[in-house]
């Protein structure tokens, strides 16, 4: 039973020193929450068969994240690059990669990082899901084909819970559990030397361009702001037994040790 | 900042090989060196993940990457470990490469794919107790004899001696015909007469298996000779001319860690009330520092763009050389000065990096040999 899966993913700014990340490909990179993403559709292929596209919406630099996933081992690319995108929100982002999904059809699996590392909102994956109208399981920790549905184990806080789910679904990957494979230098040379990444602009997909970019998106950011948390120290007394007791009371109250 | 002469490729790549020696290499990076311990748990997985292959092509099972990639691969493995910086850059450019580049199709269907694939692991084997700069005055002896050659051989300072496979022998096939009676034998390990020696207490480099390999009355088969015989010193320098951008990438990484944990220390250290990078001696240090390493990589991967275009290479890998190695020594001494007392002591890392890149002006070629390389292209070229 081959498993066609499609891992949307992000290529994000690694560091904004003054608040506005600029995209430039050494600042660049794949979002570290996908790559768990990524493992997952890569050891379904290699257990049940079956494909690993991978794809992005984003400007011209999403190539090197995208070049970065098929030295993982994804077969094939997709960019989905325009100019009309610049300004995009995360309705946006879904509507664009939900329409991109319908045109990569006929798929099993859609996946998603549980979130981004720098602009950390988390709705990309449900709102895609959601226009897509297929079922979407957050926080996934293991996923295991059984005779007529899928078993998939969720995690959240102290409770696991088990889904069975039909595909066609969307899932986001829980980080901690698909640890992704080191990228091998064979691998590397592979993608970058026969760079086949297909690039698609909003008229592919059907969307005009004034339901896409900062005239599309019902929410924009109006500021941002850097907060800088006050470092305070402070000195416990007493014997040391007494010491810990307050470390004890004291980490407990701010909820870091359970009581 | 964008760095020039890399590509998309080379971002990825360093980014790569970055994180996993992050992972894999640096939590045990002081411990292999003070116990001069060859980490093979970390090596098996670099194996499988084609660090042992970089240049090879990829139907011979190598990574098929380009010099640049190499340099940069060889660069971010030194900046976490020297010794494993030295023993893949050996392994690849002075024991593979020569094999790739003269070995028939024979040979490298029977050689290249285990050691791509780090299953075997290569040497080089040229240094004699009273041969070092001067190759052409080697004592081995490979004689032919029934089909056979029978080799006698004292070869010192072998990098990867200790754990190599697959070593080559340069040695003379012809005693009368002095230089030109050089040739290149296979010698594999585990053939009746091959003898790995101790290993070498060393100064730095130390979880590098550093030994001598003896081969006494040795017989190969006469099918083990690379290239013709007589090319054993231009199979020699060809090898020393990609060896070099190796060697110098190592150096550079060396630099660039020393680098790194010089400016660490100097934000963090208070001395007088501020920190201590505040006091102008050490800014000046930290200037001088990073215009070394920044010189250093730009020769470094300059060479390493000619030997992608397929240009002559020999001086500018020498000029990369020299001076990544010459940076090495300044920069991780400096980097010593800024810790003090605490570079001197084990408990950080500097002590490392300033043992381990003293011999970067040593090996592969002096300093003043590749000065004597440069100053002969120059004059020739005048």
């Amino acid at each position: 039973m081959p498993i066609h899966s499609i891992v949307c993913i992000k290529s994000v700014v690694r560091t904004a020193p003054d608040g506005v990340g600029r995209r430039t490909p050494e600042n660049s990179e794949l979002n570290p929450f996908d790559r768990p993403a990524l493992e997952a559709a890569l050891r379904i292929k290699e257990t049940l068969g079956g494909t690993v596209t991978v794809l992005s919406m984003g400007p011209p630099v999403g190539v090197e994240a995208l070049a970065e996933a098929q030295a993982m081992g994804a077969d094939r690319a997709v960019l989905v690059c325009d100019a009309a995108l610049a300004g995009s929100d995360t309705l946006v982002t879904s509507r664009v990669l939900a329409a991109a999904v319908q045109r990569l059809s006929p798929y099993d699996f859609v996946f998603f990082g549980t979130r981004t590392s720098d602009s950390d909102t988390g709705q990309v994956g449900p709102q895609t899901a959601t226009l897509l109208a297929i079922p979407f399981v957050s926080g996934v920790k293991q996923m295991e084909p059984r005779e007529h549905a899928w078993e998939i184990t969720r995690l959240m806080d102290d409770w696991q819970e088990l889904w069975r789910v039909n595909v066609p679904a969307a899932v986001s990957i829980h980080p901690r559990f698909y640890a992704p494979r080191p990228i091998a230098l064979g691998g590397i040379a592979q993608a970058h030397d026969q760079l086949d990444v297909q690039s698609w602009r909003l008229a592919d997909l059907g969307i005009a361009n004034d339901r896409a970019g900062l005239v599309g998106s019902p929410t924009r950011v109006a500021k941002l702001q850097k907060i800088v948390r006050k470092r305070t120290c402070r000195m416990l007394t007493g014997e040391p037994r007494e010491q810990v007791e307050a470390l004890v009371e004291i980490l407990t109250a701010k909820g870091v040790m359970g009581s | 900042m964008s760095e020039p002469f890399l590509n998309a490729k080379h971002r990825v790549l360093r980014r790569t090989v970055r994180a996993f020696c992050e992972q894999e290499l640096r939590p045990i990076a002081a411990e292999i060196d003070q116990e001069a311990r060859f980490p093979w748990e970390v090596m098996e997985k670099m194996g499988r993940l084609g660090y042992f292959g970089i240049q090879a092509p990829q139907e011979l099972g190598g990574a098929g990457l380009d010099s640049l990639s190499y340099a940069v691969t060889i660069e971010e493995i030194s900046r976490v470990s020297g010794s494993i910086g030295l023993c893949l850059s050996v392994h690849n450019s002075v024991a593979l490469y020569p094999i790739l580049a003269f070995g028939s199709r024979e040979q490298h269907q029977r050689w290249v794919p285990g050691l791509a694939a780090g299953q075997k692991i290569g040497a080089f084997c040229l240094t004699e107790p009273n041969v070092g700069s001067d190759a052409s005055a080697i004592t081995a002896t490979a004689l032919p004899e029934d089909g056979k050659w029978r080799v006698n051989a004292n070869k010192v300072f072998v990098t990867n001696g200790g754990i190599a496979d697959i070593c080559l022998i340069f040695a003379r096939t012809d005693p009368s015909a002095g230089r030109k009676g050089i040739s290149v034998v296979v010698a594999e390990r585990g053939t009746k007469g091959f003898v790995v020696g101790d290993l070498e207490d060393l100064c730095g480099m130390r979880a590098n298996p550093v030994s001598s390999i003896r081969l006494y009355d040795c017989l190969l088969p006469r099918e083990n000779l690379l290239g013709r015989t007589g090319q054993g010193l231009a199979i020699g320098l060809a090898a020393l001319d990609t060896g070099r951008i190796g060697i110098a990438a190592q150096a550079l990484g060396i630099a660039q860690a020393a680098l790194e944990e010089g400016v660490r220390y100097a934000n963090q250290r208070q001395q007088f009330g501020v920190p201590i990078g505040r006091h102008q001696a050490i800014q000046m240090m930290i200037a001088d520092m990073a215009t070394q390493v920044d010189a250093a990589r730009l020769l470094v991967y300059r060479a390493a763009q000619l030997k992608d275009q397929g240009e002559p290479v020999g001086k500018a890998a020498a000029q990369a050389k020299l001076f990544a190695a010459e940076a090495a020594c300044l920069v991780t001494d400096l980097a010593v000065q800024i810790h003090g007392g605490y570079g001197y002591s084990k408990a950080y890392a500097v002590e490392r990096y300033y043992r381990d890149a003293r011999v970067t002006r040593i090996y592969e070629g002096t300093s003043e040999v590749h000065r004597m390389v440069i100053a002969r292209e120059v004059l020739a070229g005048s």
